[in-house]
């Protein structure tokens, strides 16, 4: 989190006001109103609203009406289009290129043939792209020129998009270059990687090819490709693949048949062992055959789909917007991917089965693909684009020999080989996911479809990494895989993830909803080394989509003892499975994992994860790296037992339930209570350090003389610090309340003191009157009850004018008495019925707010507001799921706070699903109407359409702009932090805020800030604070010092004084340095006015005198009044000039 | 000339716009000073007993530290003091209403505030006017600390402790004369309603001014809704669709909404295309 603009951002609200001045529109009335990115009103001029419309605009207008939604949504899309579609500049760039490099190969050289192990031929440092395991190969090689050059795949099909522009050209290997038997035993394969390796030795000294590398065709590295771009400034833009295949129609496509062999065992492990009449007995090897296979194809497959495409005028649009689709998925990339091919692929099997027809436009062609795939189970039931059933073989063998069946128009080749079952569900998920939100009229579902980027640290409750794949190797040999092994070449990662997979999600069961993995990038290495190791990789990472009801179990029952089951049971659970005997009397085979407190329990599966990799694949514990509590150390409470507050926040909704019943059961006062209602953040789980019950040292602390009350000492250390909970208690209506503001408040006070002596009288709790509300001091809490009359606020409303008239006029006191008696508590019962449901929520919430608060945001984005924005993720999470780990909610809040575009929408948050689509439009349309009347961050409630009352008063548009920038650079930060265990390890980098654009900072002395241990850093040194261990007394005792923070007075004060010319920042969360910006307009001179005189000395210049502040003298006034608590004022002169 | 008089020592400075600038520092040892700028109290508008003019002094830019007690401990040095007043604003004398308990006084913000010193005799004012610029008032001395920071929270947390009991008194006696206040006005109202009757010979008395025999006052509430019905009044009255004209424009104000809400959509995505919304990634 560098410097920022910080300067900006305390200028004041007038100047925003002066910038949203709009630009001075054109007079005709032209809609030529976006020129800074700002939605207004459309206005346009009575002649141009008036004229007599054209046939052909009525026609429009009527359309626009009627498909409203979809409109929008139709021009969105092609827009979209636009931006992915290629240019007319890059494919002349992209012909060219393609032109010189076919010249180019033409005239690659012949050469005498050689062994095929021979490779001194080659020289120029070029190697060769291929893991020569093992090194044995028969056969005989030479270069010699291709036979033909041709342009394949996306580009020639028109469905090529940005970014990232690869076109293929597949280079056909002459006939006499192999031999009819070479598919056998990898002989192919590495001819056509040593053809690769000539061709590259022989472009290497063309200038009009840029930089070469090898790369594989999705990642498998059985078929290598050369990675070719063009020289200069577009190097970057385009990449020309080179794949090397064989003549058409040289290998029989029967020879590959998934239940064939193709590689011999005692080749593969040099044995020799094997009888020549055992060839029965050697294992299918399909993914080697569809490796060859699908060099043979695809000449055949771009005729199959340019004649798809033909016929079908969206086709290439359809595709590209898969494609994007795909791509923010990140499933689009990688080994076993859901590529574009794919896509296509996909698109023309629905044409021919005529699920979709030739006439669809690409929304509607996008729709039903998602559709198909989520209704669809390609792992269970393969399709296939053969047309009849010939000599080739079935889906059921494909079945066996794959995970994913999808056949291609030949019907030899599976074009998901490569896939695991777990890559498809994940795109099932997402389908039938992005159904849900599409005709969802209240969520913007072009953005949630094809904008939102979907990083899977982002998507995936909890993530965890296969650091060491080395390890991989000796999984492989337990899980006795060498058939597999061969089959997949050697490559071990790729071998051992299909049974990893299976092994999780049968230890994970109910507990997940889904199980992602990462999908492993395809290498890319320069000509001039070897191909890298198969473990020179990334770290396979893994996704888990918790069950909220199931994941944190520490129990996992399994079948009853004498069950056939039971065996299974064992062996998956190992010496963790026990029979045990539960309450209702079976006794069954049970594996429990620790776990005491929530965050504990919530970090079950990683105990389960690694118990399993530990007992079956050889994978120890240090291997994994699991990625789901990173930041919980931040929002720990100091305890024997390690905690993030649920269930201190559980204990103090227990109290306060048990004070409203007793509330509710007082008899004997003058009116009946009708409502009892928390309205504190503790009561709704969202507190960020929620209050501990506390026994108190009465040694430590003075004695009020009257009432016994402790008081704090001033030469001791602030006492520590007791939130007082606030609770609402409205009585019933009467004619008794005067209709009198001032009446009101002693009649509350009154009421006050009568609850206070009903409490103490009959339930023996400490408590204290005041005018403004009750404090009773129970279960070593503090609850702050405050009687309310439901007519106050219209009371504070009303006023009588001279003339006798009675006037109704909105002020703040009102408002502020609404907010804290009527709605604050609605928010609070509402939040904490929305805990109930996601029980992470307030997790979320504390993690949010710590990070405003250390970030020293808290007085911008209060309390409410944060609650709020997070509550707004788990309502309205399109498109994702709601959050289900702390984390991954956190990282949405960052990301909602730096991506939401709070200028031109506002924020929406449909607590109990109380808003309808109508009302969304409503609220839109209000909002923009009046924009700039409105806060600068806008949030809509049920209760609220038009105000936004919570962030009314704050942030500014600067202290906004400061969020959502310092918002940006922490996940920026955090996602690449927690996805990658090279970087530095220390999630609290983010909780640390940048104090260089600061002018002055005023520096607390650790002792008197009560919060000190809640800092982001606590201190080692402690101080005694008052407090006791043991049992806390549930009633009685003397009242403790309630709610006493030097900082609040110091800070409040501050602001008071100073508050025109300075911004006062403070992590409220036990900071110990309070920031001070000058506003921009401080230093500057003002007339001598006696309204303007405050902390200014007077300079006079001929008859005129203006007036600048006294800065030595303010600075030595926040030394004064804060006489005990600042430690130093250091004024950071540098910065700034008088 | 105003500046080349600050120069001088043990003089008055006084700049344009009549007022004196007086330096206030904290303590002894404090090594920067307020400016305070005093002058008579001279208000043409305002004949109070409250502010005397030619004994009251207006003070500008009091640290927030300076209490009542403290500035009139500070300027007794000029002559005895009458009373004290600290304002966030200057303006003129507020009644505030009844008299309250001081635990029902409204928090007063805490920030610098001016003054009015009402001095017994008029002669203090000249006196201070005439203080030399660079001799300094100070604030906290030995003999009377003011306390700050600390110090001054711990005390104001021990004050903030209301006896039950001082407190229901405070309440009970407000509430006596509260309801003493709306009994006399009840009286009074009902002595209105009175004279308005009939006297026995069948006479009104007819008075001036109050014309109201309501008990309660009209409101703007009412008064808005009576001006509604008038209006509804007229307009159902009104024919709609009766003349070709009226037709026509309710079509074309129709064309009008749509035209609008086309160039509306037109806008969002022209918006969202300078902002490169489309890139997606």
């Amino acid at each position: 989190v560098g410097p920022l603009p910080l300067r900006q951002m305390a200028q004041s609200e007038s100047s925003h006001d002066e910038e949203d001045e709009g630009p001075t529109r054109a007079k005709r009335g032209k809609p030529e109103v976006v020129q800074d990115g700002f939605l207004r009103p459309v206005k346009l001029s009575r002649g141009d609203l008036y004229k007599p419309p054209t046939a052909d605009e009525l026609n429009q207008l009527k359309e626009a009406e009627s498909l409203f939604h979809c409109s929008l949504l139709k021009m969105q899309m092609e827009e979209l289009l636009k931006e992915v579609a290629l240019s007319e500049r890059r494919k002349q760039l992209i012909d060219s290129f393609v032109q010189s490099v076919t010249e180019q190969l033409q005239t690659v050289p012949q050469t005498s043939e050689v062994e095929l192990s021979d490779l001194s031929w080659l020289s120029g440092g070029v190697k060769v792209p291929f893991v020569l395991v093992p090194k044995a190969a028969k056969g005989k090689f030479h270069m010699a020129p291709p036979k033909s050059v041709t342009i394949m795949g996306s580009y020639p099909l028109g469905t090529c998009t940005k970014p990232g522009i690869s076109v293929d050209l597949a280079v056909a290997i002459p006939a006499d270059v192999l031999h009819p038997k070479d598919a056998l035993n990898q002989r192919y394969p590495r001819k056509r990687a040593i053809y690769l390796a000539g061709l590259a030795q022989h472009l290497a000294t063309s200038p009009a090819i840029g930089a070469m590398r090898y790369s594989c065709l999705h990642g498998n590295r059985l078929r290598p490709i050369l990675l070719l771009s063009p020289p200069g400034k577009d190097s970057s833009s385009i990449t020309l693949r080179l794949h090397a295949c064989p003549p058409p129609g040289f290998f029989k496509p029967s020879r590959f048949h998934p239940q064939r062999n193709n590689i011999r065992t005692d080749w593969y492990t040099g044995l020799g062992s094997s009888q020549p009449g055992e060839a029965t007995s050697e294992p299918p090897t399909p993914h080697y055959n569809s490796s060859v296979l699908g060099d043979m194809l695809p000449r055949a497959h771009l005729q199959f789909l340019t004649a798809v495409s033909s016929q079908c005028t969206a086709f290439a649009e359809g595709v590209a917007l898969l494609k994007v689709w795909l791509r923010q998925r990140e499933l689009d990339q990688g080994v076993g991917c859901f590529s574009g091919f794919l896509g296509s692929m996909l698109l023309a099997y629905l044409l021919s089965c005529h699920r979709v027809s030739n006439t669809m436009t690409a929304y509607q062609l996008l729709r039903n693909s998602l559709h198909f795939l989520a209704f669809n189970d390609l792992t269970e039931n393969g399709i296939t684009l053969a047309k009849g059933p010939d000599s080739t073989p079935s889906l059921a063998e494909f079945h066996t020999a794959f995970q994913v069946v999808f056949v291609d128009p030949s019907g030899h080749l599976n074009m998901c080989a490569d896939m695991t079952a777990c890559t498809y569900k994940q795109v099932q998920h997402e389908a039938s996911l992005s159904l849900q939100f599409w005709d969802d009229p209240t969520v913007d579902g072009f953005h949630a479809l094809l904008m939102t980027p979907k990083p899977m640290i982002r998507t995936s409750d909890h993530v965890f990494q296969l650091c060491e794949l080395v390890k991989l190797q000796s999984c492989c040999k337990k899980l006795n895989l060498l058939s597999e092994l061969m089959d997949h070449s050697g490559n071990y990662v790729l071998t051992a993830l299909p049974f990893i997979l299976s092994l999780l999600q049968r230890g994970l069961g109910q507990r997940v909803r889904l199980l992602t993995h990462s999908l492993t990038p395809d290498p890319e290495w320069p000509v001039e080394s070897d191909a890298p190791k198969h473990n020179a990789q990334p770290p396979l990472s893994f996704g888990l989509l918790l069950n909220p009801e199931q994941a944190a179990s520490v129990l996992e029952r399994g079948p009853p003892a004498d069950s056939p089951k039971a065996e299974e049971f064992r062996q998956l659970w190992g010496s963790r499975s026990e029979l045990r005997r539960f309450q209702d009397g079976a006794i069954t085979e049970a594996v429990v994992w620790e776990g005491e407190t929530t965050c504990q329990k919530r970090l079950v599966p990683r105990q389960l994860i690694t118990h399993l990799l530990q007992l079956h694949a050889d994978i120890p514990e240090s291997c994994v790296r699991y990625i789901g509590g990173m930041l919980d150390d931040v929002i720990k409470v100091e305890r024997e037992v390690c905690s993030t507050g649920e269930e201190e926040s559980l204990k103090v909704v227990q109290s306060y339930d048990d004070l409203s019943r007793k509330l509710w059961r007082l008899e004997g006062l003058p009116l009946s209570i009708t409502s009892v209602q928390g309205a504190h953040p503790a009561l709704r789980y969202t507190q960020v350090f929620p209050p501990v019950p506390l026994k108190l040292d009465y040694s430590f602390f003075d004695r009020e003389k009257l009432s016994r009350s402790l008081v704090p000492q001033e030469v001791k250390p602030c006492p520590v610090y007791i939130t007082p909970v606030k609770v609402i208690c409205h009585m019933e209506g009467s004619g008794k309340w005067p209709h009198d503001r001032v009446a009101i408040r002693h009649i509350k006070a009154a009421f006050h003191i009568s609850l206070g002596e009903l409490l103490t009288q009959h339930h023996h709790y400490t408590c204290q009157p005041s005018p403004s509300h009750l404090d009773v001091w129970k279960d070593g809490l503090v609850f702050r009850i405050q009687v309310a009359y439901h007519r106050e606020p219209q009371v504070l409303r009303e006023s009588v004018s001279p003339e006798g008239l009675l006037i109704v006029r909105d002020n703040a006191e009102a408002q502020a008495l609404e907010m804290d008696t009527m709605q604050r508590p609605l928010l609070t019962s509402t939040l904490h019925g929305l805990q109930q449901l996601h029980p992470c929520f307030g997790a979320v919430c504390r993690l949010a707010k710590r990070w405003l608060g250390a970030q020293l945001f808290s007085d911008d984005i209060t309390e409410d507001t944060a609650d709020l924005l997070v509550a707004s993720l788990f309502l309205q999470p399109a498109p994702f799921t709601p959050p289900g780990s702390p984390q991954v909610g956190f990282l949405r809040f960052l990301h909602l706070l730096s991506s939401f575009d709070w200028r031109n929408n506002p924020l929406v948050v449909n607590l109990n699903s109380q808003l309808t689509a109508a009302d969304y439009t409503e609220i839109k349309n209000d909002f923009i109407a009046s924009r700039e009347s409105l806060p600068v961050m806008f949030m809509a409630t049920p209760n609220d359409k038009k105000v936004s009352i919570w962030t009314k008063q704050a942030p500014t548009v600067q202290m906004l702009q400061r969020v959502v920038m310092v918002a940006a650079e922490s996940l920026k930060i955090l996602e690449p932090q927690l996805m990658d265990n090279s970087q530095l390890q220390d999630v609290r980098v983010v909780m640390r805020p940048p104090l260089d654009p600061y002018d002055v900072l005023i520096h607390l002395s650790p002792k008197q800030v009560p919060l000190l241990s809640q800092a982001v850093d606590p201190p080692h040194a402690t101080f005694s604070r008052g407090v006791l261990a043991g049992r806390v007394a549930n009633t009685g005792g003397a009242l403790p010092v309630i709610d006493f923070n030097p900082v609040t007075h110091y800070l409040a004060e501050l602001r008071d004084a100073f508050g025109d010319l300075a911004l006062f920042f403070y992590d409220p969360y036990g900071g110990t340095v309070i920031a001070v910006l000058w506003k921009p307009k401080a230093f500057s001179p003002l007339p001598f006015k006696t309204s303007q005189m405050v902390a200014r000395r007077v300079e006079v210049s001929g008859e005129e005198a203006h007036t600048v502040p006294n800065v030595e003298a303010i600075l030595e006034d926040f030394g004064v009044m804060g006489q005990g608590l600042v430690k130093t004022v250091e004024p950071r002169t540098e910065r700034w000039v008088v | 000339m105003a500046p080349s008089k600050t120069k001088h020592a043990n003089q008055a400075c006084v700049i344009p716009g009549g007022f004196t600038v007086l330096s206030l520092q904290f303590s002894t040892d404090s090594v920067a000073q307020h400016k305070i700028c005093v002058k008579e109290h001279r208000v043409r508008a305002e004949k109070t007993t409250q502010r005397p003019l030619d004994r009251t002094l207006f003070v500008l830019n009091i640290p927030p530290y300076c209490s009542e007690g403290v500035i009139k401990e500070l300027f007794s040095q000029f002559g005895p003091v009458q009373s004290v007043e600290l304002r966030e604003k200057p303006g003129s004398f507020e009644h505030s209403g009844p008299k309250l308990a001081k635990y029902f006084t409204p928090a007063q913000k805490r920030g610098f505030r001016v003054g009015y010193i009402v001095f017994q005799k008029a002669i203090s004012i000249t006196a201070v006017k005439s203080h030399p610029h660079d001799v300094p008032l100070i604030v906290s001395t030995e003999q009377r600390p003011v306390w700050t920071g600390l110090q001054k929270w711990i005390h104001q947390y021990k004050q903030s402790f209301a006896q039950p009991d001082k407190l229901q008194e405070a309440v009970d006696t407000f509430m006596q004369d509260y309801d003493k206040r709306k009994e006399e006005e009840a009286e009074r109202q009902k002595e209105e309603a009175e004279e308005q009757l009939e006297d026995e010979e069948g006479w009104v008395k007819v008075t001036r001014g109050k014309s109201g025999t309501k008990t309660r006052p009209h409101s703007e509430v009412s008064n808005q809704k009576a001006l509604q019905k008038e209006s509804r009044k007229r307009k159902r009255k009104e024919l709609m669709n009766f003349y070709t004209w009226q037709h026509r424009n309710t079509q074309k104000e129709h064309i009008a909404e749509l035209r609008k809400k086309f160039e509306e959509d037109k806008q969002r995505i022209a918006l969202l295309r300078a902002q490169r919304k489309f890139r997606p990634y």
